[in-house]
């Protein structure tokens, strides 16, 4: 209980000292040089949208008895709507794999008039409404010639995105995952030790250490930076994801059929997962940098035993990284049960599968290993803390004796 | 009074350096104890192990009645040598935050702070920032955040120094009003005169060991009462080394000795006889530096020998 209270304490000072700075607002906001970056990019990529809008079509694949029919109610649509170039053939619709993955190909119709199948990038396209009116006017035609009142046509509608490319699509949502993942657990994780360089220097740990019980001061500042972490993804998920949903209802039917990608586990789950794998991360990480950080004395200490810990991490990084580029393969599996590379690994693996137990496995998985981590550190934290001697703790070369003496 | 700590044969290595060799000591409930020594002599490694800050390598300690001393830390209040407090935030929350962490709630914590910096001639400091106090304030804050949960036991480690006279005299009678409260405290100093005024007790360390172990009455009474003698008229030396005791010194046309088991009247005769006459006479008893000063010192030529 005095752990769980101390914890709390030191977790509260942690963060509203973080928090209630003008200088969090700059760490807040220090992404917005990576996003002004995109931006510069993101122009780029928009004038090359602009000029593939010239090549922009929409294609009705028909039986060859109503292709003029079809052309025919084409011309008499298009006087009072401008849809994209229409491009009609007759034949099947064997070629629907190579359209689809044409981004320039808005809305494919197939069938016949009277039952035609229309596969668009986005549900409800004002492309596949088009085809869909086209395919009635065409129907109503030819019962007008047989005098019958009923109904003319019946369509099917369907997204482009379940027919193409939406594996590699799925893979590229792991892998973006997997990246947002390892960079925010790294920048989050190694703050922590920042805070506790500071609290070395200028002697508040001896306090702390007299005062309450060094566990709870450990995951005091462990929750400490958690808060400052959860604070950080959850503003930028909200201003990203809002930011995101208003550029989509923007954007062209093209650029933004580009977008329709759905994570095999469906968002929610994938959010959910994300956010928890994410706290997997930053626990495993920031545990092992409190605990390697209170070795250190100063900020260069501080740099020298971070390094190593950085380049694993970077390991774990490739390691997810190709988990999440070849989805059931042995690398996956390796990555997805190795304890410092299972929360990316796993987070990719929620982008291309769409089962939920794996992930519940994997969470009790890291769970356990967070457990051990952070006892261990804890270990760690406190023989270098205090330097107890009969802790088992270490030192930096010819450091130990120079702290000890009073 | 029962005792609230009791540490026997406690003893520390920092690698081939020996901080604190074997020391026992017992403290009793409501009193003032002194841990005196030279620099590096161990007391703040003592005190350390006492609060179980640290390990000790042997011996045991029992701190309030528990063998386990982090197990009672929220009883106690800790002034350590090297100050610590957060550069930014404010001497009101620096001190709600040492006492959130021995337990009491944040609002409590911040009320006593206004009402405690009040009574020390501090009242415009609480909402300033840490980083704004001087020196000194910024002392007073730290020990504040120390007693502001009124501890049982206070462990102050040098805690005057880098105070003017003034919050010196402050900080003493703030001492003295917890002893009262029936506070325990343990103070830490190798400032003679305020452990003179202070401490009920105290404990000698030097090189790790302690070399004594009593009230500070018994520490001066190691030594001698020293006599301060002025002739009216002086004689040559050879002839006042004669009369006088041996290792009489001569300092500013005063001598300086110890007082003789028979007294002072034989000697005094003496030199009314040999027409040496009385312009000056006192008879001191030694203060706490001189003992000090005579226990460190035969500690150290132990040592060497």
């Amino acid at each position: 209980m005095r752990v769980l209270r101390s914890a709390l304490v030191v977790a509260r000072r942690d963060f509203t000292s973080i928090v209630l700075t003008p200088t969090f607002l700059l760490f807040l906001l220090a992404p917005l040089m990576m996003i002004g970056f995109a931006a510069i990019g993101g122009t780029g990529a928009g004038q090359l949208a602009q000029h593939a809008g010239a090549s922009e079509r929409i294609i009705a694949i028909v039986p060859s008895e109503q292709l003029r029919a079809f052309a025919a109610a084409d011309t008499q649509l298009r006087r009072v709507s401008g849809p994209p170039r229409l491009v009609i053939s007759a034949g099947q619709d064997t070629r629907i794999g190579a359209l689809g993955r044409d981004p320039n190909v808005l809305a494919i119709l197939t069938g016949s008039a009277e039952r035609p199948r229309i596969l668009e990038r986005a549900p409800n396209s004002y492309a596949g409404r088009y085809l869909a009116t086209l395919a009635e006017t065409v129907a109503r035609q030819g019962l007008a010639r047989a005098a019958d009142t009923h109904a003319a046509s019946n369509a099917r509608f369907e997204t482009i995105a379940s027919i193409g490319t939406a594996r590699a699509a799925q893979s590229g949502l792991g892998y973006g995952a997997v990246f947002l993942l390892f960079l925010l657990s790294l920048l989050l994780g190694g703050q922590t030790v920042g805070m506790l360089a500071e609290e070395k220097g200028n002697k508040v740990i001896e306090i702390m250490a007299a005062a309450a019980p060094l566990e709870g001061v450990f995951l005091g500042k462990l929750i400490g930076m958690l808060g400052v972490a959860l604070l950080f993804v959850t503003f930028w998920v909200c201003l990203i994801g809002g930011g995101l949903l208003f550029v989509h209802a923007q954007m062209p039917e093209n650029v933004a059929g580009l977008f329709n990608l759905t994570p095999a586990i469906g968002w929610p789950w994938f959010i959910a997962l994300a956010t928890l794998y994410f706290l997997s991360a930053f626990l495993l990480l920031g545990s092992v940098f409190l605990g390697v950080g209170a070795q250190a004395n100063t900020v260069r200490e501080i740099q020298m035993l971070s390094l190593p810990i950085t380049f694993f991490q970077v390991g774990m990084f490739s390691l997810a990284s190709a988990a999440a580029n070849a989805p059931g393969t042995i690398w996956a599996s390796v990555a997805q049960w190795l304890p410092w590379s299972s929360p990316f690994a796993m987070a990719a693996r929620g982008a291309t599968d769409a089962r939920i137990w794996p992930h519940i496995v994997a969470l009790g998985w890291q769970a356990i290993w967070i457990a051990i981590t952070i006892a261990l550190s804890v270990r760690l934290f406190r023989a270098g803390v205090l330097r107890s001697g009969s802790g088992g703790g270490w030192s930096l070369p010819g450091r130990r004796r120079a702290n000890n003496h009073p | 009074m029962s005792d609230v700590v009791v540490a026997t044969g406690l003893g520390k290595r920092f690698g081939d350096y020996r901080a604190v060799d074997g020391v026992s000591l017992s403290i009793a409930r409501g009193s003032i104890f002194g841990v005196l020594g030279p620099n590096g002599a161990g007391k703040t490694t003592l005190l350390r192990m006492l609060m179980g800050v640290i390990d000790p390598d042997t011996g045991t300690r029992s701190l309030l009645g528990s063998d386990r001393p982090r197990d009672v830390a929220h009883l106690i209040g800790y002034l350590p040598e090297e100050r610590g407090l957060y550069p930014s935030m404010t001497a009101r929350d620096s001190i709600a935050f040492m006492g959130a962490l021995r337990g009491l709630s944040w609002a409590e914590g911040r009320k006593r702070a206004d009402v405690r910096l009040e009574t020390l001639g501090l009242g415009h400091a609480p909402g300033m920032k840490v980083r704004k106090l001087s020196k000194g304030m910024a002392q007073m804050v730290q020990l504040v955040g120390a007693l502001i949960h009124d501890p049982e036991l206070i462990v102050l480690d040098e805690p005057f120094s880098g105070l003017d006279p003034v919050n010196q005299e402050r900080l003493e009678a703030l001492v003295r009003a917890e002893r009262d409260r029936g506070a325990t405290i343990i103070l830490s100093t190798h400032v003679m005169a305020h452990a003179q005024r202070l401490c009920d007790e105290l404990a000698i360390i030097a090189g790790g060991r302690r070399h004594f172990l009593g009230s500070v009455e018994q520490a001066r009474a190691l030594l001698p009462m020293a006599v301060r003698y002025r002739p009216r008229v002086d004689g040559d030396a050879a002839e006042m080394e004669r009369l006088l005791p041996d290792g009489a010194t001569r300092q500013d046309g005063e001598w300086r000795f110890a007082l003789a088991d028979d007294g002072v009247e034989p000697l005094l005769s003496a030199l009314v006889a040999a027409h040496h006459g009385v312009e000056g006479l006192a008879i001191e008893r030694p203060g706490l530096h001189e003992a000090f000063v005579h226990i460190v010192g035969k500690a150290a030529a132990e040592k060497a020998s």
